[in-house]
């Protein structure tokens, strides 16, 4: 008997390792580094006009940085300093003077790993295809994109949507499409359409294992556990035009963690060179246990933050419509630097450093507005006295003592509302809820699955949930517009399931006038001021509140194995991007091997 | 025999019906949840679209291709119908794959962490229980009250000790996974040493928990039956101790047979706690993922494999019950 169970267990154990043989063996860990962060489950495609991969690796990002290991955009953003590199492109892109075309060059040397050189029909197709079957590129750009023509072999136009007038609809959302939409090859996508019969919904569902690729690496292995990705030494990019070397780790890996924790424990292990991660406290790997683990910077924050996750009022609930008292005292009373210090373990700078107003904290989007001008208007937070001013002047008071403020006879009593295991969120709303007690306002916290969260925050006519964080967009060519337009935009009001932007449904139509300026305005003064009178009108109203800086991606490395990461003083000005999106690239072709 | 024929007609009628009320509960209970996974999917391919059209044309075109629109009538008729097939549907987490595609994948590390874990337990438990009751000494005074005591460790505080001690502090175990980091799975004894190292954690977080519950039982049921009439009687025949503790222990194992089938049938949800902690790939962890992302297809289809799994252990513990214990069979046979 207990031969036989022996016998079955050691069957069993065999037969589960044959499910996933392959050929090779083990990764040499001075060719290879290692990630944590981006890739959560098993791969489920590499079709490049697909939809809704999972493949972080190769298919991930947007225009403020595309992850073009696999996949190559036009251009390369860098966030640093708002710039687009040409990656596929030649040079910069030129408009003509409506700005209702924008003409780019493709580099002689681009060529698909076929061998076949990229073209500029490869970029027609891609956008043509993308619209036909509906994946992202196609109903991300085509109410901004009306055509891309192929000119000649090298030469691509984008033909601006115009409106009735022949104004551009949106000139920078065009200019995200040079950054942020992946170009696949045009023979390739002919070859999936045909197999699929030219049926769109089995061409965003084929898994593409057969497609052709233009960057500096392609699929090596995958399964429930990781997945890695091989250099592609005959990479076009060596190249002098390009980056005239090939990037220096052989491979590229990503092991599935859990969950952050795990991530975590194996970056401190060396098991990850580069993590995405958020890490609480992570200048304690090197000042208390001594780990080879660097970040951009070393002083806080340590990252760039390029967004502020952001506490969204419900315009829905009368109290809050009709009481812009009411929601700039909760704003006003917040103690952002408990947040900033307890949420963000001081990763972001605070709001006395960067004052708030629609802008991220980078220098060239500071520059966009006037700060003086609004100066008066900011506030820092936790000024409860100012807060009880207001909302004693504006007559929302306690009436029958028990403490709490009424409305309309009515005690205000609103939620404030995350997902439920987004601790830094949770420890914000938490702040948020004690600064209503502060103010006699009741506010109590709630913390749904997020699946349950995210059918109700993008209902537009929503009133579960009065106060709910969301985070609007980062960085990118069409950045601060895209976000000032989440922040104030009215064209999101109304509309099912929004994911867009104006999740608390804000209606100022005279913002909305402003917003619809800015895309075609050139002038930098006349830029400058619509900016400044958008921030105006935001720090007036009080629609939303920003409750801290962050980075869109974490960048925390290991130094055991490779070194030369990217740093903020080192003057070579490749963002904080994890290696990997948009100019963040430029870092794997400079790394070094510690033991070489 | 026609005795046991209506017994079993009768048992197997009703593992059917309970199947198929089983079916239709793992249907209708996950739909039931105040979370839409098609608004998840459109979230997820929205990122960077500032068009709000272009996010509705993407809900909607979801939205037909689960048939989410539809009655949920209908929508069941289509599962039963895919089902009969072996079609489990497409996973709304983890689009565009095939629920039996993720569950295939997963299934294996599962079962080979599960299986030999709660068998080992459940010897282990046994025979400390058994020597708990007859040997006493050692074994009654120091090693069941710590077994009691692990087991009432919850299983993923078990976990992340074993996890913080051995592979955090002491480094003697690798931290996670099923195998080695910077390895590409191949038949070599390189790889399966890995697979083999990697296994240990996780298989000792189950076992170690699961040996106080059934020494416990085992221990109260072997003193029970120590006592018991025809132990003393056969003493007094003379028969030898050794033949004696053969017959007691044969009649103390009933129940827990009882719990060791049980334990099988529900390995999948068991195996949970340290497929998370330790990012072990397998079934436990494919459930939770789904749970959380109200990935229906998925959460029906892992459900229906425990339910189905509980069922036919059940169903065969009816069949060697009678093997086992001929009181039981001469019920059944009535």
């Amino acid at each position: 008997m207990k031969k036989l169970v022996a016998l079955l267990l050691s069957l069993i154990m065999v037969l589960s390792l044959a499910t996933a043989v392959a050929e090779t063996v083990e990764l040499p860990r001075n060719e290879t580094l290692y990630f944590a962060g981006q890739q959560w489950g098993t791969v489920n495609s590499w079709n490049i006009i697909g939809t809704n991969q999972n493949n972080a690796m190769a298919i991930a990002g947007g225009p403020s940085g595309y992850r073009t290991l696999m996949f190559e955009t036009l251009y390369m953003y860098n966030f640093m300093d708002g710039s687009m590199k040409g990656l596929l492109a030649d040079g910069d892109y030129v408009w003509n003077d409506t700005m209702t075309e924008v003409t780019v060059k493709i580099k002689d040397a681009a060529k698909w790993s076929d061998g076949t050189p990229v073209t500029a029909n490869d970029v027609k197709r891609t956008f043509d295809i993308g619209v036909e079957i509906g994946n992202g590129t196609g109903t991300g750009y085509k109410a901004y994109i009306a055509e891309i023509v192929a000119a000649d072999e090298k030469t691509v136009v984008i033909k601006a949507a115009v409106n009735a007038d022949n104004v551009p609809v949106n000139p920078l959302k065009v200019v995200d499409f040079l950054s942020g939409a992946p170009i696949a090859q045009a023979a390739w996508i002919d070859t999936v359409a045909a197999r699929n019969n030219n049926d769109p919904v089995a061409i965003l569902n084929d898994p593409g294992e057969d497609v052709v690729w233009s960057g500096p690496y392609t699929k090596y292995y995958a399964d429930d556990q990781k997945v890695v990705l091989v250099r592609d030494d005959n990479y076009w990019g060596q190249d002098e035009s390009m980056w005239g070397k090939l990037p220096v780790p052989k491979y590229i890996a990503h092991a599935m963690y859990a969950d952050n924790a795990a991530g975590e424990v194996a970056l401190k292990n060396g098991e990850v060179d580069v993590c995405q991660q958020f890490i609480g406290n992570v200048q304690n790997l090197w000042l208390e246990d001594g780990l080879p683990i660097s970040t951009y910077y070393e002083e806080a924050p340590y990252g760039v933050c390029l967004t502020m996750p952001t506490a969204w009022y419900n315009m829905n609930l009368p109290v809050l419509a009709n009481n812009v008292a009411l929601r700039k005292a909760i704003a006003m009373a917040v103690d952002y630097d408990t947040i900033i210090a307890n949420a963000m373990t001081n990763q972001s700078p605070s709001f006395a450093d960067v004052p708030r107003s629609l802008m991220n904290p980078t220098a060239g989007e500071q520059a966009l507005y006037n700060a003086a001008e609004v100066a008066e208007l900011q506030w820092a937070g936790n000024d409860i006295d100012g807060a009880i001013k207001l909302l004693d002047e504006a007559g929302i008071v306690d009436t029958d003592g028990d403490g709490w403020r009424e409305y309309n006879g009515e005690k205000i009593a609103l939620n404030a509302v995350c997902p439920n295991g987004w601790s830094d969120w949770q420890a914000s709303m938490e702040v948020v809820a004690a600064a209503g007690a502060k103010i006699g306002v009741e506010i109590t916290t709630l913390y749904p699955e997020y699946s349950i969260y995210q059918t109700v925050f993008v209902n537009p006519n929503q009133t579960e949930y009065a106060i709910f964080m969301w985070s609007p967009e980062a960085a990118s060519p069409s950045n601060p517009w895209t976000r000032v337009n989440q922040f104030l935009g009215t064209e999101y009001v109304g509309v099912e399931n929004n994911w867009s932007g104006n999740w608390g449904q804000y209606v100022n139509e005279e913002a909305d006038a402003l917003i619809k300026k800015i895309p075609t305005t050139t002038d930098a003064e006349e830029l400058k001021a619509l900016y400044t009178e958008l921030t105006k009108i935001y720090l007036t109203e009080v629609p939303s509140f920003s409750l801290m800086y962050r980075p869109s991606v974490f960048h925390a490395v290991n130094e055991s194995v490779w070194t030369n990461y990217p740093a903020g003083d080192d003057g070579r000005n490749i963002p904080p991007a994890d290696c990997t999106d948009g100019y963040g690239i430029a870092a794997l072709y400079e790394l070094e091997l510690v033991n070489p | 025999m026609k005795g046991y024929r209506k017994y079993f007609g009768k048992k197997i009628l009703w593992f059917v019906i309970t199947l198929i009320v089983a079916v239709i509960l793992n249907f209708i209970l996950p739909r039931l949840m105040p979370a839409d996974p098609v608004a998840a999917i459109t979230g997820k391919m929205a990122q960077g679209m500032t068009d709000a059209t272009a996010v509705k044309e993407i809900y909607e075109r979801y939205e037909k291709e689960f048939g989410t629109n539809k009655p949920m009538i209908e929508q069941f008729w289509i599962f039963v119908k895919n089902m009969f097939k072996g079609d489990l549907g497409t996973s709304f987490s983890q689009y565009p794959r095939k629920v039996s595609d993720i569950i295939s994948s997963a299934i294996g590390w599962t079962i080979a962490l599960q299986l030999p874990a709660i068998i080992v337990g459940w010897l282990l438990g046994n025979i400390l229980g058994a020597l708990a009751a007859y040997v006493r000494k050692f074994f009654d005074k120091v090693l069941l009250p710590l077994s009691l005591f692990l087991s009432n460790v919850p299983a993923f505080g078990m976990a992340v000790v074993l996890l913080v001690v051995f592979a955090v502090n002491l480094k003697v175990a690798p931290i996670s996974g099923g195998y080695a980091f910077d390895m590409i799975p191949n038949l070599s004894w390189k790889f399966i040493a890995s697979v083999i190292e990697h296994y240990q954690l996780p298989f000792w977080s189950i076992v170690l928990i699961s040996i106080g519950g059934q020494a416990i039982g085992m221990r109260s049921m072997s003193i029970y039956e120590l006592n018991a009439d025809y132990v003393k009687y056969a003493r007094f025949l003379g028969i030898k101790d050794r033949k004696i503790v053969g017959y007691v222990f044969r009649n103390a194992m009933l129940p827990q047979v009882t719990g060791l089938a049980l334990s099988i049938g529900t390995m999948i949800g068991g195996a949970l706690v340290a497929e998370i902690i330790f990012s072990y790939p397998g079934l436990g962890s494919t459930m939770y993922a789904a749970v959380t992302a109200a990935d229906y297809p998925l959460i029906s289809a892992t459900t229906l494999i425990i339910t189905f799994m509980v069922l036919v252990v059940t169903f065969l513990l009816d069949i060697v019950y009678g093997f086992i214990d001929p009181r039981v069979k001469a019920a059944q046979l009535d």
